[in-house]
C-alpha cells in the first residue's frame, strides 16, 4: 500500500529568501515601530493641565508648535452639518484641539454607543439623553465633571429640573445640549372654519371640538399620537398625563398609578375611547411615530398635535410646512381644564469615563453646553436661532434676539408659561427606566386595540416597575 | 521445538518491517491531514465554536451592561426565569403561530410555483428569474417595502382596494393584532418562497422521466402521478425546505422589526425580536443569550422530529 498523500518536493520560496536572524531582526523592528504610537497613546499624550476657565482658554490659542490633541466626539445625527459648522468654529478658537466628530443614526444611537463602550472603542465626549443617563452612569460609562472650571457658574444659571437631570447621586455629569418640553399646538384656520374660537382647555372640550371638526368634514381624525413601538419615550402621552397632574410613583419610587393616583388611567381611557368610539383619535396612531404624526399635521391632516416645542419653528416655516402661519400653541389640555404642567427633557454632553484627554474634551463640551468668555451660553443660543431648539439657560428666555425670533413663530408668553411647570419623568433616573417605558408601550397598545383593559395596563405598569427594580437589584 | 531467530526468517522480518513502516506511515498521514486542516479548524473554532460556547457561558450569568457590578454566575437561573416569564411565553406562542402559518404557506406556494416552472412553456426562463427576485431583497428592505404597502394613510393595498370599491375607507392593517400578524406572515412568505422554489425545482429535475411514462401507461391521472411519483421523490427536498424554513421563521427578526416593531402590543412580538430587544435595547446579555439558546433548542428539536418522521419516506435505496 503506497503513501496516501504525495508530499510536495521542496521548492524555491516565491519571495526573497531571508535568514531566520534577518527575519527576527525585521520582526522586532516592525514591532518597535508599531509600539511607539501605542505607548504614546497609553501615556495620554494629550493630557494637559486644567485651565482656570475653559472659556478663557478657548480664546488662548496654544503656542505654535504645541501638540494638537484629538477629541473623539459622537452624537445622534440631528443636523450634522450644523454641528460640524459649530465644531469648526471651536477648532478655530482652540487650535490645539482637533475634534473628530461622528454622527450616528438616531434610532440606533443607544445600541451603538453601548456596543462601543463594551468593545472599548468609545468616544471621549458624547451626547446623552436623560432617558439612559442614569443607566450609563451606573454602567461606568460616564465620568463626573465635579471640580471642572466654570461648572458652578453654568449650573447656577440653568433651570433646576435640567440641572437635576444631569446630576446623579449628588454628582454632576453633563452640560446641556438642549432642553425642551411637550407643547400642544393647533391649526387655527381649521378651528376657525369650524366656528371654534378658543383652543380646548380640557380633554372634554377637545373631544367636543374634534366632533365638530369631523362633522364639518374638515378632517377625518382631529388628532393623532405617535404610539408606534419605539426605543424613545412616548412624549405626547407623558405630556398629556402631566398636564392633568398625574403621578405614577411616590417619593419612595413605588408605583401608585394603579392605586392612589388614577389620572394616567383616566387619560388612557380617554384616548382609547377617542380611538375606538368617538373617532377623534386616528386609529393609525399605533403605526405612526412622532415624526410621521408631525408631518401629517404640517400637511393639514390633523387639527391638533402634541409635539416637541421646538417644532413650532418648523410648523410656521413656509419652507417646511404647508400650514405655516396657521399653527398656534396653547397649554396642553387636561382632564379638569386646568393645565398642571407638561413633560420636559434634557439632552446633554458628557465625558466618557476612560477618556485620556479629559481636559480637552471638557473644553469642547463646555464650549457646546457651557458659557463663552463673556458669560453667554453661545451654543445654546446659536441652536435656538438656527433651529429653535429649547434651552436650559434661564436668561435666554429674556434675551431680546431670542424673543424677537420667537415672535416670528409662536406667542413668547405661552412658550415660556408652559415651560414653567414642566416636569421630568419621575423615574427617568432609574437605571431600569428605558426597559419599563418599552414594556409599557406594548401594554398601552394592547389597551388601545382592546386586547386588555386600561386597568390591566396600570397594573401591568406597576408589575413591570417592581420586576425591573428587582432585576436591577434596587 | 527449535527456535528460529527472526534473522534466520527473512520473510517474517520483511513482513514485520513493512507492517511497522505502514503503521508509521498511516500515523504520519493522519497527522499530516490534521496539519493541513488545522487552519480551517482554527478558523471554525475561533469564529463558530468559541462564540457559541461563550454565548452559552454568558447565558449562565447575570450580565447586564448597565449594571456590570451585578455580574455573577447564576447557573440556569436565566433559563428558569424566562420559562416562567409572561413576555417570553407570549413571544414563543407568537413565534409558533407565525412559523406554522408561514411554513405552511411557503410549502404550498413554493411547490405550486416549482411544479409550474418545471413545465415547458414560452418564457419559462424569464419567469424563473422573476420568481427569484424577492429572494434578492434583504429582510429590512422587505419590511420597509411592505410597511409602505400596508400603510394606513398612503398604502398601495388601501389604494388598490379602495379604487376597486372593495373598501369604503382606508384601513389600518397594522393596527389590529390579527391583520398585523397576517401582514408579517405575508411579507416573510413573499421573501422566502423563491429559495424554496429553487430547492424543489432541483428536486423535480432529478425525478426519472420513465417513472412518469410508466405511470401514464398505468393510466394514472395528474393527481395520481403527483401523489405516487412526484411527492415521494420530492420528500427529501421538501424535508430540507421544511427544516430551513422553520429555522428561518423562528429566527425572523428584521422584516417584523421594521414592519410592526412587534406590535400592536405583543401581537407580532416573535421570540427573535424579544431576544434582540433584550440584548441590544435592555443590554441584558445574560438573559438575551438564554433566549438565543432556547430558540436554538427549539429549532433543533423540530429538525430532529422532521428528520425522524420524514427522512425514510424519501429513501428509495433501502
Amino acid at each position: 500500500m503506497g503513501e496516501r498523500y504525495t508530499r510536495l518536493p521542496k521548492s524555491e520560496p516565491l519571495m526573497l529568501q531571508t535568514s531566520r536572524r534577518q527575519f527576527l531582526k525585521l520582526g522586532l523592528a516592525g514591532l518597535g515601530i508599531m509600539t511607539v504610537p501605542l505607548l504614546a497613546a497609553c501615556q495620554g499624550k494629550g493630557e494637559q493641565p486644567a485651565p482656570a476657565s475653559p472659556a478663557a482658554s478657548a480664546q488662548t490659542p496654544a503656542a505654535s508648535g504645541a501638540e494638537v490633541v484629538t477629541v473623539r466626539f459622537e452624537g445622534w445625527n440631528y443636523e450634522p452639518a450644523l454641528v460640524e459648522q459649530n465644531l469648526k468654529r471651536f477648532m478655530e478658537l482652540n487650535p490645539d484641539i482637533k475634534v473628530e466628530y461622528t454622527p450616528i443614526e438616531g434610532s440606533q444611537y443607544r445600541q451603538k454607543i453601548v456596543a462601543e463602550f463594551t468593545a472599548g472603542t468609545q468616544p471621549d465626549a458624547l451626547y446623552v439623553r436623560d432617558d439612559y443617563f442614569a443607566g450609563w452612569v451606573t454602567a461606568g460609562y460616564l465620568q463626573d465633571i465635579e471640580g471642572m472650571p466654570g461648572l458652578d457658574e453654568a449650573y447656577g444659571r440653568i433651570y433646576d429640573f435640567n440641572a437635576a437631570a444631569m446630576t446623579y447621586e449628588g454628582k454632576r455629569y453633563g452640560l446641556p445640549y438642549y432642553a425642551d418640553i411637550v407643547a400642544f399646538a393647533y391649526n387655527a384656520e381649521l378651528l376657525e372654519k369650524a366656528g371654534i374660537k378658543e383652543p380646548p382647555k380640557s380633554l372634554e372640550e377637545l373631544e367636543e371640538q374634534g366632533k365638530k371638526l369631523k362633522s364639518a368634514g374638515l378632517v377625518q381624525y382631529p388628532i393623532a399620537f405617535g404610539f408606534k413601538l419605539t426605543n424613545d419615550f412616548w412624549y405626547d402621552w407623558w405630556g398629556l398625563i402631566y398636564a392633568s397632574g398625574a403621578r405614577l410613583f411616590n417619593d419612595k419610587m413605588e408605583p401608585i398609578m394603579h392605586t392612589e393616583n388614577t389620572v394616567a388611567r383616566d387619560v388612557l381611557a380617554w384616548i382609547e375611547r377617542g380611538m375606538n368610539e368617538t373617532g377623534i383619535v386616528d386609529p393609525a396612531s399605533i403605526e405612526l411615530d412622532g415624526g410621521k404624526v408631525r408631518d401629517a399635521f404640517l400637511a393639514g391632516q390633523y387639527a391638533y398635535i402634541l409635539f416637541q416645542r421646538y417644532e413650532m419653528a418648523r410648523a410656521n416655516n413656509p419652507e417646511q410646512s404647508q400650514i405655516a402661519g396657521k399653527v398656534k400653541m396653547a397649554l396642553v389640555p387636561s382632564l379638569d381644564g386646568e393645565n398642571k404642567g407638561t413633560v420636559g427633557w434634557t439632552r446633554m454632553y458628557c465625558l466618557s469615563k476612560t477618556t485620556q484627554v479629559k481636559d480637552a474634551a471638557y473644553r469642547l463640551i463646555y464650549y457646546l453646553g457651557g458659557l463663552d468668555e463673556s458669560g453667554v451660553p453661545y451654543t445654546a443660543k446659536w441652536w435656538f436661532m438656527q433651529r429653535g431648539l429649547g434651552f436650559a439657560y434661564k436668561e435666554l428666555a429674556q434675551d431680546s434676539e431670542i424673543r424677537a425670533k420667537l415672535q416670528t413663530f409662536v406667542d413668547p408668553d405661552i412658550y415660556s408659561r408652559q415651560a414653567e411647570n414642566a416636569r421630568a419623568r419621575e423615574n427617568v433616573q432609574e437605571p431600569w427606566y428605558s426597559e419599563w417605558e418599552s414594556e409599557n408601550q406594548k401594554l398601552m397598545q394592547q389597551a388601545l386595540t382592546r386586547q386588555i383593559s386600561v386597568d390591566d395596563v396600570m397594573k401591568g405598569m406597576a408589575e413591570n416597575a417592581e420586576r425591573f427594580k428587582k432585576q436591577y437589584g434596587a | 521445538m527449535r527456535i528460529v531467530p527472526y534473522a534466520a526468517r527473512p520473510g517474517l522480518v520483511t513482513s514485520y518491517l513493512r507492517q511497522l513502516r505502514q503503521r508509521s506511515l498511516t500515523l504520519s498521514d493522519n497527522l499530516f491531514a490534521y496539519v493541513l486542516n488545522l487552519p480551517a479548524l482554527v478558523v471554525v473554532l475561533a469564529l463558530i465554536a468559541y462564540p457559541i460556547g461563550y454565548s452559552f457561558w454568558l447565558s449562565l450569568h447575570r450580565y447586564n451592561l448597565k449594571r456590570p457590578d451585578l455580574y455573577r454566575f447564576v447557573g440556569i437561573e436565566n433559563y428558569r426565569e424566562i420559562l416562567t416569564d409572561r413576555v417570553f411565553l407570549n413571544s414563543l406562542k407568537v413565534s409558533v403561530i407565525f412559523s406554522l402559518l408561514s411554513v405552511s404557506l411557503i410549502l404550498v406556494l413554493s411547490l405550486t410555483f416549482a411544479l409550474l416552472l418545471n413545465e415547458t412553456f414560452l418564457g419559462r426562463g424569464v419567469m424563473r428569474s422573476l420568481v427569484l427576485l424577492p429572494w434578492a431583497i434583504p429582510g429590512v428592505v422587505n419590511g420597509m417595502m411592505w410597511s409602505w404597502i400596508f400603510n394606513a394613510k398612503i398604502g398601495a393595498l388601501n389604494g388598490l382596494l379602495y379604487s376597486l370599491g372593495l373598501i369604503d375607507a382606508y384601513r389600518q392593517w397594522l393596527s389590529s393584532p390579527t391583520s398585523a400578524l397576517l401582514a408579517a406572515v405575508f411579507a416573510h412568505v413573499w421573501n422566502m418562497v423563491p429559495f424554496s422554489v429553487i430547492i424543489l425545482l432541483a428536486g423535480l429535475a432529478s425525478i426519472p422521466g420513465e417513472l412518469y411514462d410508466a405511470a401514464r401507461v398505468d393510466r394514472c391521472g395528474v393527481f395520481q402521478r403527483f401523489m405516487h411519483v412526484t411527492l415521494p421523490w420530492l420528500m427529501h427536498p421538501l424535508l430540507i425546505v421544511l427544516i430551513l424554513q422553520t429555522m428561518n421563521a423562528f429566527r425572523t427578526f428584521d422584516t417584523i422589526y421594521v414592519l410592526t416593531g412587534g406590535g400592536p402590543g405583543e401581537a407580532t412580538n416573535v421570540i427573535a425580536l424579544q431576544t434582540v430587544r433584550t440584548v441590544l435595547d435592555f443590554t441584558d446579555f445574560g438573559q438575551g443569550n438564554a433566549y438565543a439558546y432556547v430558540i436554538m433548542l427549539i429549532t433543533l428539536i423540530i429538525s430532529i422530529v422532521y428528520v425522524r418522521l420524514l427522512y425514510k419516506r424519501g429513501s428509495f435505496e433501502t
